[in-house]
């Protein structure tokens, strides 16, 4: 069974990398298995980890309030229906106005707040030059990008060489995330090169 | 060299990734003080604590994050920490949890239930990240594998995050995010991450604002701290490669270049 799941592995991972050649009828058979699985597993995934687990199940338990999100659930389902559709707009009211609640708090505690307290930095020199430096970068980058994108005034004079400064710092920042980004697409290539290498051309032994 | 086919750069790149797996040549590696912060934060932990590992990734990035996955496990079980584990991923990281998790808890002789538990997946990650901080077993009331909670003795001691000593998330994804809003945040607990090398960039904003500890980026990350822990793996293998790749990157970046300016330059005598 391990032996047969290894070599489905392999032989769909070869299936995969045979479009880099050209499209063909191998890959397209390898991408819709892909596709179906994907689709099928979250069915399966919904079906047992939220409708059974957090509803169903509960409810049989004695957890009647639960009927509530479960029929609001099922207003969603309106939408289907063109006549009836504007019933679905309660349950996404009631999903928007949570979503704002819990995120409006959390986001300005934990993100807003502490990056903005992090980018108001001590430009006196007294702890360094080099410190300092990096202290003026950071400060003149958040001011310059943050300027870019003010659309309210015209960009020119003072306003517009600021926003063409920002520009070169939004540039620096797409090259660090593309060279992030190559860097990663390389490790998952390798990632596949390790597993045909030892795991599957090393199984062949154990065949012969 | 601008009309070159494609197909040649994938073969140039097969062969640059498949050529260290055949002649390994050691390459240096540099630990960036991102990474040194991590180990040293987990280092300065007293042995035996409770500490949450996070399986926040997808099967399809498993080379960059199962490295890191590892080297954390390597690291906390050698420190005797009691581990308990989850994912907010649902396909595939409850399994790749417990996988990982008993894979290396084996090594070290730890026991299910005392050593380390998997409390596997639960729907809707902000719930679940906000429930915790009151109480795990009115979260996941049993694990992974349907054992009630108060059957693992581990668990006796475990209630919410007060309890939890630190949290090492291994992310390919925007989850990393609510951990920081959510429950470092709110909760106070020391987190460090481990992440992809795409996501790498956007965190190092909360390492720099003190609301991650340190950060492994992708491979090199994986790498970095396999040095660190003196347990050297697959990320520090598959560096060889990746040094490779990106000397023909480089390469063929400059070629590229090179061939579009002779080419502009014929191609603006022919206009003239």
């Amino acid at each position: 069974m391990e032996t047969f799941q290894l070599w489905l592995m392999a032989l769909l991972t070869l299936a995969l990398f045979s479009f880099m050649y050209r499209d063909n009828p191998i890959y397209r058979i390898a991408e819709h298995i892909f596709a179906g699985l994907t689709v099928g597993y979250q069915v399966g995934l919904i079906w047992h980890s939220i409708i059974l687990q957090q509803l169903w199940t509960p409810i049989l338990d004695g957890d009647w309030w639960k009927i509530v999100p479960g029929v609001l659930g099922l207003l969603m389902l309106t939408r289907l229906s063109g006549k009836v559709s504007w019933i679905s707009r309660t349950s996404l009211a009631f999903v928007m106005g949570t979503t704002a609640g819990i995120f409006l708090i959390s986001e300005l505690h934990g993100r807003v707040l502490p990056q903005m307290q992090d980018t108001m930095l001590s430009l006196s020199g007294e702890d360094g030059f080099a410190t300092t430096l990096l202290s003026i970068i950071i400060v003149v980058g958040v001011l310059s990008t943050l300027i870019y994108f003010y659309f309210s005034k015209e960009h020119s004079g003072v306003l517009g060489v600021t926003a063409q400064v920002g520009i070169w710092f939004i540039m620096v920042a797409f090259g660090a995330h593309f060279g992030y980004t190559v860097m990663g697409r390389v490790s998952l290539l390798i990632g596949r090169v390790q597993f045909l290498i030892e795991n599957w051309i090393g199984s062949f032994d154990q065949l012969l | 060299m601008e009309n070159i086919d494609r197909r040649w750069v994938y073969l140039a790149v097969a062969v640059a990734v498949v050529m260290p797996f055949l002649f390994p040549t050691p390459l240096p590696i540099g630990v960036t003080p991102e990474a040194q912060s991590l180990y040293d934060a987990v280092e300065a932990l007293p042995n035996g604590c409770n500490v949450m590992v996070v399986y926040d990734y997808y099967p399809s990035t498993i080379a960059e994050c199962e490295p890191i996955a590892i080297a954390a496990l390597h690291h906390l079980f050698r420190k005797d920490c009691k581990v308990i584990t989850l994912s907010n991923i649902p396909y595939g990281g409850p399994s790749m949890a417990e996988r990982v998790t008993r894979m290396m808890a084996e090594q070290y002789g730890k026991e299910y239930g005392v050593d380390f538990v998997n409390l596997g997946y639960k729907y809707g990650y902000v719930a679940v990240l906000s429930g915790m901080g009151q109480s795990i077993e009115g979260i996941f009331p049993t694990d992974n594998s349907g054992t009630p909670l108060s059957e693992l003795p581990l668990m006796d001691s475990v209630k919410n995050y007060d309890d939890i000593s630190f949290i090492f998330e291994v992310a390919d994804n925007a989850t990393a995010d609510y951990w920081v809003s959510i429950v470092n945040a709110q909760y106070g607990v020391p987190i460090g991450c481990g992440g992809t090398a795409v996501m790498a960039p956007k965190f190092y904003a909360y390492v720099s604002s003190g609301q991650f500890v340190g950060l492994l980026g992708g491979m090199r990350g994986a790498a970095e701290y396999e040095l660190l822990i003196n347990e050297k793996g697959d990320a520090v293998t598959g560096m060889q490669a990746q040094s490779l790749v990106h000397l023909l990157i480089i390469a063929l970046v400059v070629l590229g270049n090179i061939g579009y300016f002779l080419g502009r330059g014929r191609r603006g005598k022919g206009l003239r």
